[in-house]
Protein backbone atom coordinates (compact mmCIF):
# COMPACT_ATOMS: atom_id res chain seq x y z
CA UNK A 1 0.00 0.00 0.00
CA UNK A 2 1.22 3.50 -0.73
CA UNK A 3 -0.28 6.35 0.95
CA UNK A 4 0.84 10.38 0.03
CA UNK A 5 -0.18 12.80 1.83
CA UNK A 6 0.33 17.13 1.02
CA UNK A 7 0.93 19.76 3.89
CA UNK A 8 2.16 23.39 3.62
CA UNK A 9 3.87 25.38 5.48
CA UNK A 10 4.43 29.32 5.35
CA UNK A 11 8.15 30.52 6.55
CA UNK A 12 8.51 33.35 8.30
CA UNK A 13 12.11 34.20 7.69
CA UNK A 14 14.61 34.19 4.88
CA UNK A 15 16.00 31.13 6.57
CA UNK A 16 13.71 29.36 8.46
CA UNK A 17 14.21 25.93 10.33
CA UNK A 18 10.34 24.65 10.45
CA UNK A 19 9.85 21.00 12.75
CA UNK A 20 7.76 18.61 11.09
CA UNK A 21 8.57 16.05 12.69
CA UNK A 22 5.01 15.56 14.45
CA UNK A 23 3.36 15.56 11.15
CA UNK A 24 5.80 12.65 10.07
CA UNK A 25 4.71 10.87 13.02
CA UNK A 26 1.08 10.93 12.94
CA UNK A 27 0.75 10.29 9.06
CA UNK A 28 2.82 6.95 9.63
CA UNK A 29 -0.20 6.75 12.63
CA UNK A 30 -3.17 7.35 10.41
CA UNK A 31 -2.04 5.46 7.45
CA UNK A 32 -3.00 2.34 8.73
CA UNK A 33 0.60 0.68 7.50
CA UNK A 34 2.14 -1.06 9.89
CA UNK A 35 5.74 -2.02 9.10
CA UNK A 36 7.20 -0.31 5.35
CA UNK A 37 9.20 3.18 4.75
CA UNK A 38 7.88 6.42 5.39
CA UNK A 39 9.66 9.34 3.21
CA UNK A 40 9.27 13.09 3.53
CA UNK A 41 10.49 15.28 0.49
CA UNK A 42 9.48 18.92 -0.67
CA UNK A 43 8.44 20.32 -3.58
CA UNK A 44 10.68 22.97 -3.76
CA UNK A 45 14.37 23.95 -5.42
CA UNK A 46 15.14 25.99 -2.56
CA UNK A 47 13.81 24.30 0.39
CA UNK A 48 15.53 21.16 2.25
CA UNK A 49 14.20 18.40 3.77
CA UNK A 50 16.73 17.60 7.11
CA UNK A 51 17.52 15.49 9.98
CA UNK A 52 19.29 17.06 12.75
CA UNK A 53 18.68 17.14 16.58
CA UNK A 54 16.34 20.20 17.69
CA UNK A 55 18.75 22.46 19.84
CA UNK A 56 19.22 25.90 18.97
CA UNK A 57 22.87 25.95 19.27
CA UNK A 58 23.22 22.90 16.24
CA UNK A 59 20.30 25.41 14.32
CA UNK A 60 22.55 28.31 14.41
CA UNK A 61 25.63 26.46 13.33
CA UNK A 62 23.36 24.97 10.66
CA UNK A 63 23.09 28.32 9.15
CA UNK A 64 26.02 29.82 9.87
CA UNK A 65 27.47 26.93 7.97
CA UNK A 66 25.27 27.01 5.15
CA UNK A 67 26.05 31.17 5.05
CA UNK A 68 29.54 30.92 5.05
CA UNK A 69 29.48 28.04 2.23
CA UNK A 70 27.09 30.04 0.18
CA UNK A 71 27.47 33.69 0.96
CA UNK A 72 23.59 35.35 0.81
CA UNK A 73 25.08 38.23 -1.03
CA UNK A 74 27.89 36.71 -3.23
CA UNK A 75 28.57 36.59 -7.57
CA UNK A 76 25.82 34.27 -9.12
CA UNK A 77 25.18 33.49 -12.54
CA UNK A 78 21.25 32.99 -11.75
CA UNK A 79 20.69 36.38 -10.54
CA UNK A 80 18.80 38.06 -13.86
CA UNK A 81 15.23 38.47 -15.52
CA UNK A 82 14.40 35.03 -16.41
CA UNK A 83 12.13 35.34 -19.77
CA UNK A 84 10.28 32.38 -18.92
CA UNK A 85 9.11 33.47 -15.39
CA UNK A 86 8.99 37.08 -15.85
CA UNK A 87 10.35 37.60 -12.37
CA UNK A 88 14.34 37.82 -11.51
CA UNK A 89 15.83 34.84 -10.62
CA UNK A 90 17.86 36.28 -6.69
CA UNK A 91 17.81 33.22 -5.36
CA UNK A 92 21.23 31.15 -6.46
CA UNK A 93 21.87 31.33 -2.67
CA UNK A 94 18.81 29.37 -1.73
CA UNK A 95 19.31 26.54 -4.95
CA UNK A 96 22.91 26.13 -4.08
CA UNK A 97 21.93 25.37 -0.01
CA UNK A 98 19.39 23.64 -0.84
CA UNK A 99 21.38 21.26 -2.96
CA UNK A 100 23.74 20.79 0.67
CA UNK A 101 20.59 19.72 2.69
CA UNK A 102 19.30 17.54 0.17
CA UNK A 103 15.26 17.50 -0.69
CA UNK A 104 14.05 14.31 1.37
CA UNK A 105 14.66 11.92 4.20
CA UNK A 106 13.41 8.28 4.49
CA UNK A 107 12.77 6.38 8.01
CA UNK A 108 11.40 3.20 8.64
CA UNK A 109 8.08 2.09 9.83
CA UNK A 110 7.56 -0.27 12.43
CA UNK A 111 4.53 -1.69 14.32
CA UNK A 112 2.54 1.32 12.63
CA UNK A 113 5.51 4.10 13.80
CA UNK A 114 7.78 5.92 12.52
CA UNK A 115 11.24 4.61 13.55
CA UNK A 116 13.82 6.60 14.71
CA UNK A 117 16.55 8.06 16.98
CA UNK A 118 15.75 9.91 20.09
CA UNK A 119 18.25 13.11 18.92
CA UNK A 120 16.69 12.92 15.30
CA UNK A 121 13.95 15.64 14.61
CA UNK A 122 12.77 16.38 10.79
CA UNK A 123 12.67 19.66 9.58
CA UNK A 124 11.41 21.69 6.35
CA UNK A 125 14.37 23.96 6.03
CA UNK A 126 13.29 27.37 3.95
CA UNK A 127 15.96 29.09 2.13
CA UNK A 128 14.38 31.72 0.03
CA UNK A 129 11.96 32.51 2.39
CA UNK A 130 9.21 34.24 3.10
CA UNK A 131 6.84 31.64 1.38
CA UNK A 132 4.15 29.68 1.20
CA UNK A 133 5.47 26.17 0.97
CA UNK A 134 4.46 22.81 0.01
CA UNK A 135 5.85 18.81 0.97
CA UNK A 136 4.74 15.74 0.60
CA UNK A 137 4.58 12.73 3.28
CA UNK A 138 4.61 9.22 1.45
CA UNK A 139 4.16 5.97 3.33
CA UNK A 140 4.93 2.81 1.36
CA UNK A 141 4.44 -0.80 3.12
CA UNK A 142 1.73 -3.22 4.70
CA UNK B 1 7.90 55.51 6.96
CA UNK B 2 9.24 53.58 3.94
CA UNK B 3 6.68 53.31 1.04
CA UNK B 4 7.24 50.79 -1.86
CA UNK B 5 6.09 53.36 -5.32
CA UNK B 6 5.86 50.51 -7.35
CA UNK B 7 3.88 47.32 -7.51
CA UNK B 8 1.61 45.16 -9.38
CA UNK B 9 -1.77 43.66 -8.05
CA UNK B 10 -2.50 41.18 -10.39
CA UNK B 11 -1.29 38.02 -8.00
CA UNK B 12 -3.91 38.94 -4.91
CA UNK B 13 -6.37 36.33 -4.19
CA UNK B 14 -9.14 38.43 -3.56
CA UNK B 15 -9.50 39.19 -7.02
CA UNK B 16 -8.82 35.75 -8.49
CA UNK B 17 -11.12 33.74 -7.33
CA UNK B 18 -11.96 32.75 -10.92
CA UNK B 19 -8.57 30.12 -12.32
CA UNK B 20 -9.54 31.47 -16.05
CA UNK B 21 -9.15 35.51 -15.35
CA UNK B 22 -5.99 34.91 -12.99
CA UNK B 23 -4.73 32.69 -15.77
CA UNK B 24 -5.72 35.85 -18.31
CA UNK B 25 -3.49 38.15 -16.05
CA UNK B 26 -0.37 36.53 -15.79
CA UNK B 27 -0.36 36.18 -19.54
CA UNK B 28 -1.48 39.81 -20.51
CA UNK B 29 1.06 41.02 -17.88
CA UNK B 30 3.81 38.81 -18.35
CA UNK B 31 4.44 36.87 -14.99
CA UNK B 32 4.09 33.25 -16.26
CA UNK B 33 4.75 30.90 -13.19
CA UNK B 34 3.59 33.26 -10.67
CA UNK B 35 1.42 31.62 -7.85
CA UNK B 36 -2.08 33.47 -6.27
CA UNK B 37 -0.51 36.08 -3.10
CA UNK B 38 -2.99 35.64 -0.58
CA UNK B 39 -3.27 39.67 1.33
CA UNK B 40 -2.97 38.07 4.87
CA UNK B 41 0.52 36.75 3.02
CA UNK B 42 1.43 40.00 1.98
CA UNK B 43 1.24 41.61 5.31
CA UNK B 44 3.53 39.10 6.63
CA UNK B 45 5.96 40.13 3.67
CA UNK B 46 5.65 44.05 3.99
CA UNK B 47 5.97 43.32 7.96
CA UNK B 48 9.12 41.56 7.73
CA UNK B 49 10.45 44.14 4.83
CA UNK B 50 9.71 47.08 7.19
CA UNK B 51 7.43 48.62 4.90
CA UNK B 52 4.71 50.56 5.94
CA UNK B 53 2.83 51.11 2.50
CA UNK B 54 2.78 49.81 -1.03
CA UNK B 55 1.41 51.33 -3.99
CA UNK B 56 -0.06 49.39 -6.21
CA UNK B 57 -0.28 50.16 -10.22
CA UNK B 58 -3.98 48.19 -12.37
CA UNK B 59 -3.56 48.23 -15.87
CA UNK B 60 -6.55 48.66 -18.24
CA UNK B 61 -5.88 47.23 -22.03
CA UNK B 62 -9.29 46.88 -22.31
CA UNK B 63 -9.57 47.89 -25.92
CA UNK B 64 -8.01 45.58 -26.70
CA UNK B 65 -8.35 42.58 -24.58
CA UNK B 66 -11.19 41.28 -23.02
CA UNK B 67 -11.03 42.98 -20.34
CA UNK B 68 -8.29 45.25 -18.18
CA UNK B 69 -5.88 43.20 -16.24
CA UNK B 70 -6.88 44.93 -13.20
CA UNK B 71 -10.06 47.09 -13.12
CA UNK B 72 -10.60 50.17 -10.94
CA UNK B 73 -13.29 48.53 -9.07
CA UNK B 74 -10.80 45.04 -8.06
CA UNK B 75 -8.06 47.36 -7.41
CA UNK B 76 -10.73 49.01 -4.50
CA UNK B 77 -11.58 45.75 -3.31
CA UNK B 78 -7.41 45.42 -2.74
CA UNK B 79 -7.21 48.54 -1.00
CA UNK B 80 -10.27 47.33 1.19
CA UNK B 81 -8.53 44.20 2.35
CA UNK B 82 -5.52 46.17 3.97
CA UNK B 83 -6.60 49.88 3.77
CA UNK B 84 -3.87 50.92 6.00
CA UNK B 85 -0.82 49.39 4.03
CA UNK B 86 -2.29 49.52 -0.43
CA UNK B 87 -2.34 53.24 -2.14
CA UNK B 88 -4.40 51.95 -4.98
CA UNK B 89 -3.93 53.96 -8.28
CA UNK B 90 -6.42 53.56 -11.21
CA UNK B 91 -6.21 52.27 -14.62
CA UNK B 92 -7.71 53.70 -17.77
CA UNK B 93 -7.47 52.55 -21.25
CA UNK B 94 -7.42 56.45 -23.01
CA UNK B 95 -8.76 54.18 -26.31
CA UNK B 96 -12.19 53.66 -24.18
CA UNK B 97 -14.88 56.51 -25.44
CA UNK B 98 -15.58 56.49 -21.91
CA UNK B 99 -11.76 57.02 -20.47
CA UNK B 100 -12.46 60.44 -18.94
CA UNK B 101 -15.52 59.30 -16.80
CA UNK B 102 -14.48 56.19 -15.74
CA UNK B 103 -11.28 58.31 -14.73
CA UNK B 104 -13.46 60.82 -13.05
CA UNK B 105 -14.82 57.82 -11.45
CA UNK B 106 -12.01 56.07 -9.98
CA UNK B 107 -10.88 59.50 -8.32
CA UNK B 108 -14.38 61.11 -7.16
CA UNK B 109 -16.51 57.61 -6.47
CA UNK B 110 -13.47 54.59 -5.93
CA UNK B 111 -11.02 57.09 -4.11
CA UNK B 112 -7.70 55.77 -5.53
CA UNK B 113 -4.75 57.97 -5.58
CA UNK B 114 -3.22 58.28 -8.92
CA UNK B 115 -3.26 56.96 -12.98
CA UNK B 116 -1.02 54.79 -13.87
CA UNK B 117 -0.05 54.49 -17.68
CA UNK B 118 2.29 52.40 -19.57
CA UNK B 119 2.40 54.27 -22.93
CA UNK B 120 4.58 51.67 -24.51
CA UNK B 121 2.21 48.96 -24.02
CA UNK B 122 -0.46 51.43 -25.18
CA UNK B 123 1.70 52.54 -28.45
CA UNK B 124 0.82 56.02 -27.38
CA UNK B 125 3.48 58.93 -27.41
CA UNK B 126 3.18 61.07 -24.10
CA UNK B 127 1.61 63.83 -26.18
CA UNK B 128 -0.88 61.90 -28.29
CA UNK B 129 -4.44 63.65 -28.02
CA UNK B 130 -6.30 60.95 -26.36
CA UNK B 131 -3.90 61.35 -23.61
CA UNK B 132 -4.23 65.04 -22.88
CA UNK B 133 -7.34 64.96 -21.61
CA UNK B 134 -6.26 62.48 -18.65
CA UNK B 135 -3.68 64.65 -17.78
CA UNK B 136 -5.95 68.04 -17.28
CA UNK B 137 -8.19 65.50 -14.97
CA UNK B 138 -5.18 64.42 -13.22
CA UNK B 139 -3.99 68.15 -13.02
CA UNK B 140 -7.14 69.17 -11.65
CA UNK B 141 -7.82 66.86 -8.88
CA UNK B 142 -4.00 67.11 -7.48
CA UNK B 143 -3.50 62.96 -8.69
CA UNK B 144 -0.18 62.08 -9.94
CA UNK B 145 0.39 59.59 -12.97
CA UNK B 146 3.20 56.81 -12.47
CA UNK B 147 4.46 56.70 -16.41
CA UNK B 148 6.22 53.48 -17.27
CA UNK B 149 9.58 54.89 -18.75
CA UNK B 150 12.46 53.08 -21.03
CA UNK B 151 12.26 49.31 -20.65
CA UNK B 152 9.22 46.84 -19.98
CA UNK B 153 9.13 43.46 -19.12
CA UNK B 154 5.65 43.61 -20.35
CA UNK B 155 4.68 41.71 -23.60
CA UNK B 156 4.62 43.94 -26.73
CA UNK B 157 5.96 47.08 -25.28
CA UNK B 158 8.02 48.66 -27.92
CA UNK B 159 10.69 51.18 -25.53
CA UNK B 160 10.07 54.10 -28.10
CA UNK B 161 7.03 55.63 -26.84
CA UNK B 162 8.47 55.75 -23.20
CA UNK B 163 11.91 57.22 -23.90
CA UNK B 164 12.14 59.93 -20.80
CA UNK B 165 12.80 62.80 -23.25
CA UNK B 166 9.08 62.92 -25.38
CA UNK B 167 7.84 63.36 -21.46
CA UNK B 168 9.43 67.02 -21.46
CA UNK B 169 6.07 68.76 -23.15
CA UNK B 170 3.81 66.83 -20.88
CA UNK B 171 5.92 69.00 -17.89
CA UNK B 172 6.24 71.79 -20.18
CA UNK B 173 2.03 71.75 -20.74
CA UNK B 174 1.53 70.61 -17.34
CA UNK B 175 3.55 72.18 -15.02
CA UNK B 176 1.23 71.43 -11.82
CA UNK B 177 0.81 67.85 -13.02
CA UNK B 178 3.36 65.41 -10.72
CA UNK B 179 4.22 62.65 -12.24
CA UNK B 180 7.09 59.93 -12.24
CA UNK B 181 9.06 58.49 -14.61
CA UNK B 182 9.43 54.77 -13.79
CA UNK B 183 12.43 52.20 -13.37
CA UNK B 184 14.28 55.59 -13.67
CA UNK B 185 13.84 55.62 -17.69
CA UNK B 186 16.30 52.82 -17.76
CA UNK B 187 18.44 53.02 -20.17
CA UNK B 188 18.01 56.27 -20.45
CA UNK B 189 18.73 57.12 -17.13
CA UNK B 190 20.66 60.37 -18.06
CA UNK B 191 17.18 61.92 -19.73
CA UNK B 192 16.00 61.18 -16.53
CA UNK B 193 18.15 62.77 -14.48
CA UNK B 194 17.46 66.11 -16.56
CA UNK B 195 13.81 65.83 -16.09
CA UNK B 196 14.62 65.48 -12.27
CA UNK B 197 16.24 68.66 -11.96
CA UNK B 198 14.60 70.62 -14.60
CA UNK B 199 10.64 70.48 -13.51
CA UNK B 200 9.66 70.07 -9.68
CA UNK B 201 7.10 67.84 -10.56
CA UNK B 202 8.65 65.61 -12.10
CA UNK B 203 9.70 62.36 -10.07
CA UNK B 204 11.62 59.11 -10.93
CA UNK B 205 11.40 55.64 -9.12
CA UNK B 206 14.30 53.18 -8.56
CA UNK B 207 12.56 49.88 -9.76
CA UNK B 208 14.94 49.42 -12.46
CA UNK B 209 16.92 46.12 -11.45
CA UNK B 210 17.43 44.59 -15.31
CA UNK B 211 20.00 42.51 -14.50
CA UNK B 212 22.03 41.45 -11.58
CA UNK B 213 21.28 41.75 -7.92
CA UNK B 214 19.09 44.54 -6.23
CA UNK B 215 22.72 45.13 -4.10
CA UNK B 216 24.97 45.37 -7.34
CA UNK B 217 22.78 46.72 -9.53
CA UNK B 218 22.06 49.67 -7.56
CA UNK B 219 25.71 50.30 -7.02
CA UNK B 220 26.79 50.09 -10.47
CA UNK B 221 23.97 52.71 -11.39
CA UNK B 222 24.08 55.32 -8.46
CA UNK B 223 28.22 54.99 -8.13
CA UNK B 224 29.83 54.16 -11.07
CA UNK B 225 27.19 55.18 -13.52
CA UNK B 226 26.87 58.44 -11.86
CA UNK B 227 28.40 60.17 -9.00
CA UNK B 228 26.61 59.35 -5.82
CA UNK B 229 26.89 62.86 -4.98
CA UNK B 230 24.50 63.76 -8.27
CA UNK B 231 21.76 61.95 -6.30
CA UNK B 232 22.90 62.88 -2.81
CA UNK B 233 23.02 66.46 -3.60
CA UNK B 234 21.21 67.64 -7.35
CA UNK B 235 17.89 65.05 -7.20
CA UNK B 236 17.92 63.55 -3.97
CA UNK B 237 13.78 64.72 -3.82
CA UNK B 238 12.86 63.43 -6.40
CA UNK B 239 13.55 59.66 -6.61
CA UNK B 240 11.36 57.54 -4.83
CA UNK B 241 12.00 53.81 -3.94
CA UNK B 242 10.13 51.37 -6.15
CA UNK B 243 10.78 47.58 -6.29
CA UNK B 244 8.21 46.17 -9.07
CA UNK B 245 6.95 43.67 -7.05
CA UNK B 246 6.28 40.72 -8.35
CA UNK B 247 8.78 40.57 -10.88
CA UNK B 248 11.33 41.53 -7.79
CA UNK B 249 10.59 40.84 -4.26
CA UNK B 250 10.25 44.29 -1.80
CA UNK B 251 12.54 43.15 0.41
CA UNK B 252 15.51 42.35 -1.99
CA UNK B 253 14.86 45.57 -3.85
CA UNK B 254 14.95 47.49 -0.50
CA UNK B 255 18.38 45.98 0.69
CA UNK B 256 19.44 47.17 -2.39
CA UNK B 257 18.80 50.55 -1.34
CA UNK B 258 19.71 50.29 1.97
CA UNK B 259 22.85 49.36 1.07
CA UNK B 260 24.00 52.60 -0.72
CA UNK B 261 26.22 54.82 1.29
CA UNK B 262 24.01 57.63 1.64
CA UNK B 263 23.35 60.26 4.08
CA UNK B 264 20.64 59.65 6.28
CA UNK B 265 18.31 62.60 5.54
CA UNK B 266 18.86 61.33 1.50
CA UNK B 267 17.87 57.87 2.79
CA UNK B 268 14.69 58.99 4.28
CA UNK B 269 14.06 60.99 1.27
CA UNK B 270 14.25 58.37 -0.82
CA UNK B 271 12.29 55.86 0.80
CA UNK B 272 9.53 57.37 1.99
CA UNK B 273 9.71 61.37 2.13
CA UNK B 274 9.82 62.08 -1.38
CA UNK B 275 7.06 59.68 -2.12
CA UNK B 276 4.55 61.44 0.30
CA UNK B 277 5.09 64.46 -1.57
CA UNK B 278 4.74 63.02 -4.93
CA UNK B 279 1.59 60.90 -3.35
CA UNK B 280 0.08 64.29 -2.04
CA UNK B 281 0.37 62.82 1.34
CA UNK B 282 2.60 65.72 3.15
CA UNK B 283 1.99 67.13 6.04
CA UNK B 284 1.86 70.70 5.76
Amino acid sequence: MVKLIEKQVVSKKEFDMILITDEGKKAVEESGITNGMVAVITKHTTTSIMVNESLPCVEKDIQATLERLVPTHGDYVHTHMLPTYGTCSGNAPGHLKSMLGGNHCIFPVIDGKMYCGGAQDIYFVELDGLQIRKYMIEIMGE
Amino acid sequence: MVIDVHAHPLLFDVINEDPNTFEFRRQAFGVFKSGINPVEFEKILLDDAEIDKVVLLPEDYSTQMERPIVSNEEMTKIVAAMPDRFIGFAGVDPRREDAQEVLKKAFGEQHLAGLKLNLSRLHMFPTDERLLPLYEICEKAGKPIMFHAGYSWEPDTPAKYSQPILFEDVACDFPELRFCLAHMGFPWWNETIMMLMKYPNVYADTSMVYMDSPRHFYKQMFTVNMNLNWLQNCFWDKVMFGSNNPRFRHVRSLDGIKNLPLREDVMEAVLGGNALRFLGMEEK
